[in-house]
């Protein structure tokens, strides 16, 4: 079966099946469908999958995540070392993207918790409306406005008229 | 005449006994007779014949569909029936946390089995990508430098006048006429 995602950023809502009380005797349609439903489409669908899983699970193998090693940013190269600034763009841009994939995801999260709560998000998912701030803001302040063709000198330089910006206003 | 007459007759006559035979039904009898029901009075406008119709041609455009099927599904079912029996027989690999002391091959880091057969047998490791790039950097930039250097060198010798660029040869001295009277000022 697919992974299972993480519990805690996900928490499932209390769940809620009401007692069958049949006060009639005329059948109850929804039981009717959803027994269709089971029928014809959960059924079949689950035993096609449990049959492949069980030729799946004669050889399983495994993929790993990447770790990367830190290299020397581009502030720490020396002038004219273009290799160390290959080194140094080449880390940067892995850094861009797992940013981006971080804010993505911390927005995933603002958004399944508005989906939960319902009509009162604005009280019960404060906390992860704030980190969705924080973390959209972060991304704008570092990544903001550089253009598709960012590159980690542009970013630099983003930043070095952010510290001139923030020195004059002091 | 008059045994047409006669025969006339006596057709009508077994018109009438029988009205619904189909052979004693005749136009211009002027008899009752009755039209079978399942003979509905249907117009073709070819009158029941089986007709050529005229239309402007779709042969080519039929042969283009016949070939253009023909040649998408020559490569496209095998195409199909190999991805679906390595979808249903391999598998996608599952994730995994990495294993002590375990470094993962290059091909290790990727989930499907068809792209990782790529990754092992058809494109170059990521690493090996990454040292030749680097190498193609270091070459333009060892370049760069020597350029640099050229002409830095260039503008010396030129400015002093006596680096082996911009030497100007000496002319041999026993070409010079040092007799007297050669020159005016003598």
């Amino acid at each position: 079966m697919p992974q299972d995602y993480d519990k805690d950023a996900y928490p499932e809502p209390p769940r809620q099946t009401p007692v069958v009380d049949k006060q009639t005797v005329l059948p109850n349609p929804a039981l009717i469908l959803s027994n269709l439903f089971y029928y014809s489409v959960d059924l079949p669908v689950t035993t096609f999958r449990n049959a492949i899983d069980s030729i799946r699970s004669k050889n399983k193998y495994y993929y790993y995540h990447q770790q990367f090693r830190r290299v020397p940013e581009l502030i720490d190269c020396q002038e004219g070392d273009y290799v160390c600034y290959y080194e140094a763009e080449m880390q940067w841009r892995r850094d861009h993207k797992v940013d981006q994939e971080i804010v993505k995801i911390v927005q995933e999260r603002a958004r399944a918790c508005q989906q939960r709560e319902g009509p009162s998000y604005k009280q019960n998912c404060a906390k992860e409306f704030q980190q969705f701030k924080e973390a959209s803001r972060a991304y704008q302040l570092r990544y903001g406005d550089l253009g598709a063709y960012a590159s980690a000198r542009k970013c630099l330089m983003k930043q070095k008229e952010r510290m001139m910006a923030q020195a004059q206003n002091a | 005449m008059v045994a047409m007459s006669a025969l006339r007759a006596a057709a009508a006559f077994t018109a009438r006994l029988n009205p619904l035979n189909r052979a004693n039904q005749a136009a211009h009898l002027l008899s009752r007779a009755v039209v079978r029901s399942e003979q509905v009075a249907v117009r073709y406008g070819s009158h029941g014949k089986r007709m050529f119709i005229i239309k402007p041609t779709d042969f080519y455009d039929r042969r283009f569909l016949h070939l253009l099927k023909y040649y998408v599904l020559l490569t496209g079912i095998p195409v199909a029936a190999l991805v679906t029996f390595v979808n249903v027989f391999i598998g996608e690999a599952e994730l995994a946390e990495v294993p002590e002391g375990y470094e993962p091959e290059y091909w290790e880091y990727y989930k499907h089995p068809i792209t990782r057969w790529i990754a092992r047998n058809i494109y170059d490791s990521p690493v090996k990508d990454y040292e030749k790039m680097m190498a193609l950097v270091q070459i333009e930039a060892e370049k760069s430098q020597m350029r640099q250097k050229q002409l830095e060198v260039r503008k010396h010798m030129r400015e002093k006048g006596d680096g082996p660029w911009f030497h100007v040869e000496t002319l041999d001295k026993s070409l010079i006429d040092q007799g007297h009277k050669a020159t005016p000022d003598d």
